[in-house]
């Protein structure tokens, strides 16, 4: 278990700095990325660019300046934002990561509780009518882009049918704090979680009804036939839970994935200022602080996730479980 | 110096084939007339909070270092300069008058020195009086802290070029003395600067208390002088402006008293967003331009709520004139001659927007003066007066008589929907001249270091330039003196490199008319432009006019020559 601890620690190092050199190098790669001149502003003089120069340490070595600045990122998390001059990009991060985590966790619920009772419904009626409506129905989610389907909810919710009964409750784009209002967070972000979790619904709802029926004919279901348990106990006691086990490998990725940023274009369709915005905000100001910054928050995610998605994978399973015993 | 100006449209193509069509420009037209006359409503409605929506804020607030025209718009009723441009609707609102100063300083020993008188009892946000020593300080902090325009606008004080070698040791001890009795502020120049009295009133010139850290502040608000104070900032997310407690009205022509008691600023919607949330009166006033597939929306529904008014502004295609083909004057004059300009005018919105631009000086500017070199039936020698039409067939002569014909040039466009579409037209223009032309997208937040650099051996840029104040010399001598040429560097405005002795003493000519003699100035201002084209180091494309949208609930839009709109002028009801 320890060794499993330590592998994962330094599994997440190389990934963070494979990731962190990556970034550095191809920002400085890029001609006319070099900072000084923006940070000096238009037509400023000689001398006054000489100044930003040092005061930035843009005049060292390149590997010394990624030093530095992974120092400024990890140690005394003073790194500040070139386009925000003086905005540290830690603190940054930690007051965007709480409006992503409301985002993708409401999503997700949403997502994991439609998806299951589709992916369920469909695998008891296989073949039949509904399922085949419920696996269209999940493949026009899959095919809608986020970005395409959140512009056409606020067409219609904060401009088509605003003054409506139907949507004059929706209040403005952007962001309400759950300590603020709990019914203002809840009003501001229904829209958002639905549009993140259409295109989930469908990828999950397909993959959990492939698995259910493909479990169905394992030798432990059919001992379970044999044994006389009923048809759906069977369903949601054996075979939902063996099922489970991709359908988590992939939440772990995906949630992960989305905490860390992916949910950009949600975030930015509805003015969230999330992790997402943030780093979409970043890339357009080519602001190489807050993109180290955001990428390594994501980074740092992913490795996390993909450790407790391990661990569930132990709880689930008991060949897995079994097979570490031996270990 | 002029900000570079960024393009914030996002052009659909089928506004841009039935855009003219609409007849939103001509309503909203009418519209802007009404908008910029000045009047202050018979039942002055103080209070209430403002809402504003803005796309992003990037940058510093420190007033000395900000360079955005988002961070000017927002500051300029929180600080005060020792005189300013007259908060006034329209034309007038020129040339500078006093504002922390008791009066504008009569120029004394041939332009080397000037004098001012302090106001009496003002104060900053933190209650500290303001006196003669913070106006000393401020102009040292502005050398301490790298001010953009230390070297470029404030280096003819004396002692300002060691300031600029050593920041950290600024004294300027011989360029300002002061005197806390009489409250006078005098400046010693080292040579004549006639357009000093404009950088008094320059934003980085703002009056800040001496105890202020002599480091970019960054997003830490420094105390004003001006009606409101920034009490809450966060970049990605809001700001908060409310009332400065120890601000009284001492002239309204130059800081007025604002009318809305707090002023709540939300980032990060995009344009559309920004439109539907003050159409649905959830906000008062969308800061960023109405974007163009939505203007005939505003135009037929809101038409009462849009307003409009000229920007000092054009955009161009800047020709490198050490490029082939560009080092070739016939070449310069021929994609004049050939440039569409009237496809350009509906890539940005249509007539009511955008008008065709032919010289180097935009409408509005002192020294300009309407002519058209390069349009059918006219040349350098004949002008016209306005622009009519291409002129393939002269465009063709040209090219043909210079031999360049099939050479490769690349036009370097920042990446975003407007000037994607007129960098589209410009390639197809000189395709039609005979050139293998492509495009270069780059990202806007680059593309203008990158252009400037002679390293990266650009042909043809596109951008915008908009003038810091109204003056000739912040698009002519920023955009091709000589001086403004620096090769190797990121920072070098002259993006065309072009560099003439001769056309440069004409500059300097006309701009040491400016102390004297105003309108022979501007007499000579004018020739300087026709001198330029005649050169053609670029081509003027159009001027552009912005578009905002308020809320039902806002009156009293007052819009001036030089801060735009002034928010504090806006009384809800």
């Amino acid at each position: 278990m320890i060794l499993a601890f330590f592998h994962r620690i330094s599994q997440m190092f190389f990934v963070l700095l494979g990731v962190s050199v990556l970034v550095f190098a191809i920002f400085f790669a890029t001609p006319g990325a070099d900072p000084t001149a923006r940070i000096a502003g238009r037509n400023a003089a000689p001398q006054t660019l000489e100044k930003i120069r040092k005061e930035y340490g843009f005049d060292r070595p390149l590997p010394v300046q990624y030093v530095i600045m992974m120092k400024k990122l990890f140690i005394t998390q003073d790194l500040t934002s070139y386009a925000d001059r003086g905005e540290r990009v830690v603190p940054e991060i930690f007051r965007a990561a709480p409006i992503t985590f409301s985002l993708v966790g409401g999503a997700a619920l949403i997502w994991t509780v439609t998806s299951i009772a589709m992916g369920l419904i469909a695998a008891i009626f296989k073949d039949t009518w509904i399922d085949k409506t419920l696996m269209s129905l999940g493949l026009v989610g899959i095919s809608i882009p986020v970005f395409w389907l959140g512009e056409v909810v606020n067409l219609i919710t904060q401009n088509r049918y605003h003054d409506t009964w139907l949507f004059s409750w929706v209040p403005a784009l952007g962001y309400i704090p759950l300590s603020e209002n709990p019914i203002g967070w809840f009003k501001a972000l229904v829209f958002p979680w639905c549009v993140l979790a259409v295109l989930f619904i469908g990828i999950y709802s397909r993959i959990l009804r492939a698995d259910l029926v493909a479990i169905a004919q394992e030798d432990f279901m059919r001992t379970a036939r044999a044994k006389g348990l009923s048809s759906l106990r069977i369903l949601l006691w054996h075979g939902l839970r063996m099922a489970m086990i991709t359908f988590i490998s992939l939440f772990g990725l995906d949630f992960a994935q989305l905490v860390g940023g992916g949910a950009l274009l949600t975030e930015v369709v509805f003015g969230l200022p999330g992790v997402g915005r943030l780093t979409y905000q970043a890339l357009s100001s080519m602001d190489l602080p807050l993109i180290m910054a955001t990428v390594m928050y994501s980074a740092v995610f992913v490795v996390v996730s993909g450790a407790i998605v391990d661990l569930l994978y132990l709880f689930l399973d008991p060949r897995i479980r079994e097979s570490h015993k031996k270990l | 110096m002029p900000r570079f100006f960024l393009f914030r449209f996002s052009l659909p193509i089928i506004f841009i084939l039935f855009g003219e069509g609409l007849p939103f420009p001509r309503l909203i037209y009418a519209q802007t007339f009404h908008s910029t006359a000045k009047k202050t409503l018979p039942n002055s409605h103080f209070g209430g909070t403002l809402k504003v929506v803005i796309g992003s804020s990037t940058g510093t607030l420190d007033p000395q270092i900000a360079y955005t025209a988002l961070i000017k718009t927002i500051e300029t009723p929180v600080y005060d300069t020792l005189l300013t441009y007259p908060k006034l609707s329209g034309p007038n609102a020129h040339p500078v008058i006093a504002d922390l100063a008791e009066a504008v300083p009569v120029p004394e020993d041939h332009g080397l020195t000037y004098r001012l008188t302090l106001r009496k009892n003002i104060r900053f946000s933190n209650g500290q009086p303001v006196t003669v020593a913070d106006v000393a300080a401020s102009f040292r902090r502005i050398f301490m802290v790298g001010s953009p325009t230390a070297g470029p606008y404030y280096s003819h004080i004396r002692g300002a070029q060691a300031c600029l070698k050593d920041p950290a040791h600024c004294t300027l001890d011989k360029g300002i003395e002061t005197n806390p009795v009489t409250r006078q502020i005098t400046f010693h120049l080292t040579s004549p600067d006639p357009e000093f009295p404009d950088r008094l009133a320059w934003r980085h010139a703002a009056i800040l208390p001496q105890n202020t850290p002599t480091h970019d502040m960054g997003n830490t608000p420094i105390p004003g002088t001006g009606p409101y104070l920034i009490t809450d900032y966060n970049p990605t997310t809001h700001m908060r402006l409310e009332r400065n407690p120890y601000f009284h009205e001492w002239s309204r022509n130059a800081q007025p008293a604002a009318y809305p008691d707090h002023v709540f600023i939300t980032f990060g919607l995009d344009k559309e967003d920004e439109v539907s949330a003050v159409e649905n009166g959830q906000a008062d006033w969308m800061y960023d331009n109405v974007p163009l597939d939505r203007l005939g929306e505003v135009g037929s529904r809101y038409t009462k709520q849009v307003h409009i008014y000229r920007l000092l502004m054009y955009s161009y295609a800047m020709l490198n004139v050490h490029e082939p083909p560009f080092n070739n004057l016939a070449v310069r004059q021929a994609l004049n001659y050939a440039v569409n300009r009237h496809a350009m005018v509906i890539y940005s919105g249509g007539a009511a927007i955008a008008t065709p631009q032919c010289q180097l000086l935009p409408e509005g500017i002192p020294g300009y003066e309407p002519f058209c070199d390069y349009t059918l039936g006219a040349s350098p020698e004949h002008p016209a007066r306005t622009w009519q039409a291409p002129d393939m067939k002269r465009a063709r002569e040209l090219v043909r008589a210079s031999g360049t014909e099939g050479e490769k040039v690349t036009i370097v466009a920042p990446a975003e929907g407007r000037t994607s579409n007129t960098a589209e037209e410009i390639r197809d223009t000189l395709e039609a001249l005979g050139y293998k032309a492509s495009v270069h997208n780059i990202s806007p937040a680059i593309q203008f270091t990158f252009v400037q650099n002679t390293n990266n051996h650009v042909q043809i840029s596109l951008g915008g330039w908009t003038a810091d104040y109204p003056s000739a010399s912040t698009f002519l001598m920023t955009l091709f003196s000589c001086e403004s040429f620096r090769p190797h560097s990121d920072n070098s405005p002259n993006m065309s490199g072009f560099c003439s002795p001769t056309i440069d003493r004409m500059m300097n000519n006309a701009l040491s008319q400016t102390l004297n003699n105003r309108a022979e100035s501007n007499r000579l201002w004018a020739k300087v432009d026709r001198a330029l084209m005649q050169q053609a180091p670029a081509v003027p494309l159009v001027q552009t006019r912005n578009v905002i949208l308020l809320s039902k609930r806002v009156h009293n839009v007052i819009i001036t020559l030089n801060d735009e709109l002034l928010f504090s002028q806006l009384q809800i009801q």
